[in-house]
């Protein structure tokens, strides 16, 4: 899947985007997709942490600290 | 497992042969199961281990209040089915009936009610299986602080599968979940909507979500960033750019200190309870080999076990503590960047902190890091933390090694206590990058749960559950250890046998001579190898000793260099009188010179002196290779790294 949107790394603390896709290594992203990261769904970066990374997110009902490098592979718009 | 699902009769036949219904409780972590279970079973649950894999499952009885007990078991929590965890492998093998030691009659699938579609989801993996499945949705009263509210009749109406709302804390709907799960578990296997959700996660988001929406069970809420308030609030604080790290280093302190200081009175008492029963014993005859076996062997073999366990019960409640509340997933967040580089996880900080303090809790803390890889490294790395059976060791040593000049000293040891910490980082950071495969994938995606009161009872209850595993576990080899060494340097080889000394004095402290026996043999067989340390035959011996225990190593210097026993301090004062007179038999050079005592710590600091922590590694990583090479290793590193220290030190004109 080539998705050409921004990553969710890259993305603005408390503002909602929708995912795009995930482009990444395949076990992670299955994984990720999984726990709630589906194509279409809305999702948020809530907070930085003190080092900056990992990034607090919120995807449906839930939040999760992501690593920066797992956040890259969520393309969202 | 056949595809076709189980016929009703299997099921009421599988009952009946069991003699009692079996009710396993799933769910995703953090949805409340185990207070469910602590509920159902009024508190009576325990560990169960689990063969083969380093997970324990909870396991207790309902309770009559109930109805009918049902054997009752608490599956871990699954986060997703795919690539699990060696948790979630456990949990999706008894879901999938892949499992002989854990048989489901009937599951009950624990549902958050503010997380629907993640839960749900996870409750179609379960329904599919072809068992009975009844929902307990928990979490209504957060729901309600979001506005929003739940109809678990016209819920289970539209899945196709019973569904009560339960509140475990309040015992609210326990009772018609429990009558529903009976109910359910003489009908039939979990079929309707929920059953055939599919595997794709995609599609089964995607019918949740229909299901959801078509069946108004559940108002709709407004789409926000943060949950609940006061949540938010304690994020803000303990994942603040200048607070965060601070609060955080208290929250270590605390920990540590109690591990340390907090478990050393009741170390100490331990071990005089200990000594004064086996005293007892000798006591009764004096000169009994049968009860100096007993008194020494066995009472002190049991010792060597119990003593850990203030440290273990101590690091098990502050660890369950953290992790109740909320707060293990945040400090695990804050460190997760400097831990992750280094190839190890976030809740890493946990497991080598508490290998400060002594590893065998430390090596069962790992349990708390889920991916395999980063666990193992946690372990690989936990002997080198400087532990505090070190103490002694380290104290004697620079004791004779800078007389009187505490200051140094105390320089000395904080130094080590550094280089401890560092050079188990670059261990880890080598080891990962270059060692282990990185085929294994690593994922972080960890879940940050609402914070919560302490539950206190639960809490308590899971500290005694964890720890009392300890015990078991832990516990056979440990003590069958302690009776091997008791043996080697109680026995010698054909006439030559070790010499009894009875102090004359009461309390009548009988000790073995040790020149005639195994361990003073062995250590004169490994003196070619102890020779470019620069150590003689004696130090052999306390060496061989200190791998029932560091600390055993000055008792065994005491004895090998005919210290009368008296209290701890005298002792030690009396064997720095002889190390500084030792010489090499036959010859007058000094055994204990600056470099070869330099040499002993660096010994000291790499090798894994410690046969109980070997045990406890083989328990948890259940792999021979890995607990064998990593002591293979760490003594091999600490033998050759002595060498060097000791060579380069006298090539330097240093003696």
């Amino acid at each position: 899947m080539t998705t050409t949107g921004l990553k969710l790394s890259a993305a603005a603390v408390s503002r909602w985007y929708v995912i795009d896709g995930l482009e990444g290594p395949q076990a992670e992203c299955s994984r990720l997709i999984d726990l709630g990261f589906t194509p279409g769904e809305p999702v948020a970066v809530v907070r930085t942490t003190p080092l900056g990374d990992p990034l607090v997110v919120t995807v449906r009902g839930t939040q999760l600290a992501l690593r920066r490098r797992e956040a890259s592979w969520i393309r969202v718009r | 497992m056949t595809a076709t699902p189980p016929e009703t009769t299997e099921q009421t036949g599988h009952a009946v042969r069991a003699g009692r219904l079996t009710l396993c409780l799933a769910g995703m972590p953090n949805a409340g199961k185990t207070t469910l279970m602590n509920a159902l079973t009024g508190g009576h649950f325990h560990t169960a281990n689990y063969p083969g894999v380093t997970v324990s499952l909870l396991r207790g009885m309902s309770r009559k209040q109930w109805g009918d007990p049902l054997e009752i078991v608490d599956l871990p929590g699954v986060h997703s089915t795919v690539d699990p965890s060696p948790e979630e492998e456990l949990a999706c093998r008894v879901i999938e009936s892949r499992d002989a030691s854990v048989q489901a009659d009937v599951f009950v699938v624990v549902v958050d009610a503010t997380q629907l579609e993640r839960h749900l989801k996870f409750a179609g993996f379960v329904a599919r299986q072809g068992r009975p499945v009844v929902l307990a949705i928990t979490m209504g009263d957060l729901l309600a602080r979001m506005d929003q509210s739940l109809d678990a009749p016209r819920l289970a109406g539209a899945l196709g599968i019973p569904a009560v709302a339960v509140d475990a804390r309040t015992g609210q709907g326990v009772q018609e979940l429990m009558d529903r799960v009976r109910s359910a578990a003489e009908g039939k296997p979990a079929s309707g909507r929920l059953a055939r959700l599919g595997d794709d996660p995609v599609e089964a988001y995607r019918r949740v979500r229909e299901i959801l929406d078509s069946s108004g069970a559940i108002s709709h809420g407004e789409l926000r960033v943060e949950r609940d308030s006061v949540t938010a609030r304690l994020d803000r604080v303990a994942l603040h750019r200048q607070l965060g790290f601070p609060l955080f280093v208290v929250a270590l302190v605390v920990l540590f200190a109690s591990i340390f200081w907090l478990a050393a009175p009741l170390m100490d008492a331990v071990d005089r309870l200990f000594g004064a029963a086996g005293g007892l014993v000798t006591g009764w005859f004096p000169s009994s080999l049968i009860a100096r076996f007993v008194a020494e062997g066995l009472i002190g073999g049991v010792g060597a076990v119990v003593v850990f366990f203030p440290q273990i019960i101590i690091l098990f409640f502050l660890m369950t503590l953290l992790e109740d509340s909320g707060y293990l997933a945040r400090g695990a967040t804050l460190v997760d960047r400097p831990l992750s580089w280094l190839g190890l996880h976030g809740r890493s900080f946990v497991p080598m902190l508490s290998g400060f303090a002594c590893a065998i809790p430390a090596v069962f803390a790992a349990r708390s890091i889920p991916t395999r890889k980063e666990r193992w490294l946690t372990i690989w790395i936990i002997p080198l933390m400087s532990c505090s059976a070190r103490l002694p060791v380290y104290a004697l040593l620079l004791a004779a090694l800078l007389p009187g000049q505490a200051l140094l000293t105390g320089l000395s040891l904080a130094s080590i206590y550094m280089a401890s910490l560092l050079i188990g980082s670059l261990t880890a950071g080598i080891m990962g990058r270059f060692l282990l495969p990185s085929a294994a994938p690593s994922l972080l995606a960890m879940e940050l749960p609402i914070y919560r009161v302490p539950r206190w009872k639960i809490i308590l209850r899971m500290t005694w559950a964890r720890s009392s595993t300890y015990l078991r576990k832990a516990g056979g080899p440990i003590v069958v250890i302690a009776i091997i060494l008791w043996l080697l340097s109680n026995f010698g080889l054909g006439s030559r046998q070790p010499q009894l000394r009875t102090a004359e004095s009461p309390p009548l402290i009988v000790e073995t001579d040790m020149d005639g026996s195994l361990a003073a043999h062995l250590g004169q067989v490994i003196e070619p190898v102890l020779a470019p340390m620069g150590v003689d035959w004696r130090v052999g011996v306390g060496l061989i000793s200190a791998f029932a225990a560091r600390e055993v190593f000055v008792s065994a210097m005491a004895i090998v260099f005919h210290i009368d026993a008296g209290d701890e301090e005298a002792q030690a004062s009396g064997l720095l009188d002889q190390m500084r007179t030792a010489t090499f038999s036959g010859t007058d050079r000094p055994v204990f010179t600056t470099s070869s005592m330099i040499g002993l710590i660096v010994f000291f600091f790499f090798s894994l002196q410690c046969i109980s922590t070997v045990a406890v590694v083989l328990r948890e990583t259940h792999s021979w290779r890995f607990a064998g090479t990593q002591l293979a290793f760490y003594t091999g590193i600490g033998y050759l790294a002595a060498v060097a220290t000791v060579q380069g030190l006298r090539a330097l004109g240093v003696g």
